[in-house]
């Protein structure tokens, strides 16, 4: 219809340039169209007779637009567009041929249907105006002769690798345009922004046909899961899983995680009417070393697609004993606890210092490694920065320098490392914090009257605490929640205020005839975590519940956990994928501190690589220019399993540190996943380069629209736009109208 | 009406469950005290910690001390006298008065005090439930101090009681070396601490108790769970703080002594 009215496609106005071809300037044209009008309007005023005036202004409005359109007409409206130039140019047609293709969805393969499309008239068509070139493509994009026989036996797609290797050969033969026929099920995550950009910068318009449904009828996928790539051992850990689900709204299934084949944790979940929902897995991340879990849910009956149940995740549990400060400003009942609940925890050391009287402070730490705490709180970086964690008790904000006062800000900031803070008659609102450097690391705002009181009252847990695996003390989430609700009363809190922008809160405190307010809140600060625990009186948890029960320690092995867990020592390496289905490539980035953990600039790193087969190789990485203090390197993993990575740093002859990573190579996994189209992504590529988004029944069209192109050998054609059926439809509508309207009225 | 008084009686229950969630507050024992002494302002302040003294059942040995028991002697002013030393000495906040923690009447309420004092546990006679009791309370991580018992009568006494607590831990002399002896103080050296009636016998020691043992029974971590003064009376000497006659030596070692063991449950 589009075509009908306006005698050219879309594509030919969405690309095109317009003009008026009569030479005439435009301002003449308005002149004469508002000439006309007033023209008209004093006509009508002098000789309306016995037309009312609304009826007078109709008649006026229909014969100034009868001129305008005219006019328009007379000044020659035209469309600038470049297009291919036929014969001289070549258009590729790339037709996927990863597993996914090979997918029956009305008994007839994708990649089948493909076929058909382009034998069954398309290529025919193109072949009239443009030399083809033939590929199909899965990992990477291959010349083929015909599209005939294709097999779906690539076991991964990669859109992005195999647009730039035709992109490649735009330089060698005058490229016009790019078909695409998949079902973009791309498995690197999107086509990077450097491919885009190529085939912007060549004016390549990319034109593709979807093929396969949006979603299946009844399927249940594991689209991602968040789980920590590190981990202290013995750990909970939790991993936080996307599901997408098709036709199984309100069934229950069990969301598994294994090692080994082994059932290590699972929970019960209902499948929601929305098919994308997420949900929270905890489970122990186990002994030292690098641990591959599963994660997913059961197969259910009918379900189309149960190769996509399930994902795998690397967890590293390293051998390093993390090590935190505590220092304690007052005897408390909460200090003896909390070192007690840590007594039993292999991952987990806590030196003490603790003033006792006004002159004296008492150190409970590990010989000479906290030797200098004799002297007090540390006042240099590098003594500071030895810790992983710090946890501040009842202390008063002016016993801290200024200096040290800024130290423990740049612990969590500059350090990475992770903070807590206690409440106390000496602590947070009521130890004069508010206007310190350290108040602005807190994830709640801090009142500014003294809050602390020791009424009993009760913790809940949040729904962001229902979820956190800070407060798991039983696996099953419901379990859980019941436990809290069982938890014995807290001894004192101090009333804290609002929440900051980023803080989440675990727990409320709830007193009797108090509204609640915040008590656990946790919050990502510069590199590190800062967490406020509004309450000295959680050893009542221990104090009241049989000897046996080992909530208290859980709770906080859990919460010191989460502080230091992710604290960086000073050589720390990175991977974006841990994971890496049917891929090799394997970018490394390590970055490098001193004991101050300012970076390092002039580092020697190296990275071994532990392979599966038992051998190992060496890079050599690079200072990035960009990133002072960041080193990169290349991996090709080649073979499937398990890998280990081991850098090591030195300057001159001081050995900085080292750190381990793992990661895993899988075959064959990639294309199970995403498997029906993805019509987003095929749609944002077209329209991201100039070209458009077809569906196998309206791709005839492409042949027609397909010339339209900046790439390749063009001819610039001006298409005119006078004599569009729209116009004279136009004035017709315009005349007859008015006739109409006058008859009415009787006026003729 | 039912849903009404189904509603009532979970009311009801809440508010009973929130009562019986309390910590007791200060309570005077009056008629029972050794050793009276004026109800300071401060008596009913909430604070980290307090002299906690234990109410326990005497009856088949409180020979001396008649219907009222053993355990208050010198209460409730060496209480108070301790207290006022611990604020002075230590940054532990505290109220002024004792808090008694009735093993006879409201045995859970010792698990909101996770530290202790006996006085003249060479009288004492648990139950088996207050036994039980006892040894979950140490379990749990409170500290049991005993003092001012004397010779190998009242050892026996306590001993008995002892060991239906704690059947599987041995009793053992705490060594200098031990934390317990210098979380504020420095303890090495230690003298015999006597009751008031040195000032009248000019001997250290009562009964046949001559040497003094700082004895105590270890938790699985090596930690102090239940401190003994044996032969000693720690009690008096803070009771008698104030009298001219009784030598600061002794209280000064009974004050320390008193800290030490406070800061060490508090930190162990």
């Amino acid at each position: 219809m589009f075509e009908f009215l306006f005698k050219y496609p879309p594509a030919i106005f969405s690309k095109g340039k317009f003009l008026l071809l009569s030479g005439w300037p435009v301002w003449l044209l308005l002149l004469l169209i508002v000439a006309a009008g007033a023209g008209l309007f004093w006509n009508m005023r002098q000789r309306h007779g016995l037309l009312s005036n609304p009826r007078a202004t109709a008649i006026w409005l229909a014969q100034t637009a009868l001129i305008a359109v005219v006019l328009f007409m007379l000044w020659h409206p035209a469309i600038s567009v470049a297009r291919l130039r036929p014969q001289e140019n070549v258009v590729a047609v790339l037709v996927d041929h990863s597993r996914s293709m090979g997918i029956a969805d009305d008994g007839k393969p994708r990649i089948q249907a493909a076929e058909d499309l382009l034998n069954g008239g398309l290529l025919p068509d193109l072949e009239k105006r443009f030399q083809v070139r033939m590929y199909e493509f899965g990992r990477d994009a291959v010349r083929v002769d015909e599209a005939r026989n294709l097999a779906a036996d690539d076991d991964a797609t990669r859109i992005g690798d195999s647009l730039k290797h035709i992109a490649g050969e735009a330089g060698t033969m005058p490229l016009g345009a790019v078909v695409l026929l998949s079902d973009g099920g791309d498995n690197t995550g999107g086509i990077d922004r450097d491919t885009i950009s190529k085939l912007r910068a060549l004016r390549l318009p990319v034109h593709t046909i979807g093929f396969g449904p949006d979603h299946f009828a009844k399927d249940v996928e594991i689209v991602d899961v968040a789980a920590p790539a590190r981990a202290l051992a013995q750990s909970r850990v939790s991993a936080r899983v996307a599901i997408r689900q098709h036709g199984f709204a309100g069934s229950k299934v069990k969301l598994l995680v294994r090692e080994n084949d082994h059932p290590i944790a699972e929970q019960e979940i209902t499948l929601k009417p929305d098919p994308e929902q997420s949900e929270t897995v905890v489970f122990n991340a186990g002994a030292e070393g690098a641990h591959s879990f599963t994660i997913g849910v059961s197969p259910l009956a009918g379900e189309q697609n149960a190769r996509n149940n399930a994902v795998v995740r690397l967890v590293n549990v390293a051998p390093r004993k993390m090590r935190i400060l505590y220092i304690e400003g007052e005897p408390r009942w909460e200090y003896k606890f909390i070192r007690r609940a840590l007594e039993d925890d292999p991952s987990i050391e806590v030196a003490c210092m603790l003033r006792t009287t006004q002159n004296k402070t008492y150190v409970q730490g590990f010989g000479d490694k906290d030797r200098l705490l004799q002297d007090g709180f540390p006042s240099k970086a590098e003594d500071l920065f030895k810790y992983d964690g710090i946890i501040v008790g009842s202390v008063e904000a002016n016993y801290f320098t200024p200096a040290q006062q800024a130290l423990i800000h740049d612990f969590a900031d500059k350090r990475g490392g992770g903070v807590l803070f206690l409440a106390g008659r000496f602590a947070l609102s009521d130890g004069a914090y508010a206007k310190t450097p350290i108040a602005e690391m807190m994830p709640l705002r801090l009142p500014t009257e003294k809050t602390w009181s020791r009424n009993f009252a009760y913790a809940t847990l949040t729904d962001a605490g229902k979820e956190s695996v800070i407060t798991r003390i039983e696996e099953q989430r419901d379990a859980n929640i019941a436990r809290w609700q069982k938890m014995p009363q807290i001894a004192n809190y101090a009333v804290m205020g609002a929440p900051k922008p980023g803080a989440v809160v675990l727990m409320n405190v709830n007193e009797a005839g108090h509204r609640p307010t915040p008590l656990l809140a946790i919050q990502n600060y510069g590199h590190g975590r800062v967490a406020v625990f509004a309450t000295a009186g959680s050893w009542r948890w221990k104090m009241l519940q049989d000897h046996n029960d080992r909530t208290h320690s859980e709770f906080w092995s859990q919460l010191l956990r989460w502080l230091v867990t992710e604290t960086p020592g000073q050589v720390l390496s990175a991977t974006p994928r841990q994971v890496l289905p049917d891929d090799t490539h394997v970018p490394l980035r390590v970055s490098v501190r001193d004991k101050n953990y300012d970076i390092v600039s002039g580092a020697t790193v190296e990275t071994t690589i532990s392979r599966p087969d038992g051998g190992s190789d060496t890079v050599e990485l690079r200072p990035d220019p960009l990133q002072p203090g960041t080193y990169t390197g290349d991996y090709t993993a080649d073979k499937p399993g398990n890998y280990v990575a081991e850098t090591t740093a030195r300057q001159d002859k001081t050995d900085l540190g080292r750190d381990a990573l793992t990661f895993r190579r899988e075959n064959g996994v990639a294309e199970n996943f995403g498997a029906a189209q993805n019509r987003d992504l095929l749609q944002k590529l077209s329209s991201d380069t100039g070209g458009s988004y077809y569906t196998p029944s309206n791709a005839k069209k492409l042949s027609g629209e397909i010339a339209v192109s900046e790439a390749g050998i063009t001819a610039h054609d001006n298409l005119d736009l006078w004599d569009m059926p729209i116009l004279f439809l136009l004035v017709i509508l315009i005349r007859g109208g008015e006739w109409l309207a006058r008859r009415k009225w009787g006026v003729v | 009406m039912r849903f009404r008084i189904a509603i009532l009686a979970v009311l009801l229950c809440c508010g009973f469950s929130a009562l019986l969630a309390f910590q007791a507050r200060f309570k005077e024992y009056a008629g029972e005290e050794d050793n009276p002494s004026a109800v300071p302002a401060d008596a009913y302040e909430k604070t980290e910690w307090t002299f906690a003294r234990l109410r326990y059942p005497s009856g088949r040995y409180a020979g001396y001390s008649g219907e009222r028991g053993s355990w208050p002697t010198d209460f409730p002013k060496a209480d108070r006298q301790f207290l006022a030393g611990v604020r002075r000495l230590t940054r532990i906040h505290t109220r002024s008065t004792e808090q008694v923690i009735d093993l006879i009447n409201d045995p859970d309420e010792i698990f909101n005090w996770p530290w202790v004092y006996a006085v003249e546990v060479g009288h004492w006679d648990l139950t088996d439930t207050q036994c039980k009791l006892l040894r979950e309370y140490l379990l749990r991580g409170g500290f049991l101090m005993v003092d001012d018992f004397h010779g190998t009568l009242e050892w026996d006494v306590f001993v008995q009681g002892m060991s239906r607590i704690f059947p599987d831990r041995p009793i053992v002399e705490l060594p200098d070396a031990d934390p317990i002896f210098h979380t504020v103080y420095d303890l090495d050296q230690r003298v015999q601490v006597p009751g008031l009636q040195y000032l009248y016998s000019h001997q250290l020691w009562e009964k046949d108790g001559r040497v003094p043992h700082w004895r105590g029974i270890y938790d699985d971590n090596g930690r102090v769970m239940v401190a003994m003064c044996f032969n000693q009376d720690d009690g008096d000497a803070w009771e008698h703080a104030d009298n001219p006659q009784y030598e600061a030596k002794y209280t000064q070692q009974a004050y320390r002594l008193g800290i030490n063991y406070v800061i060490y449950s508090m930190t162990h």
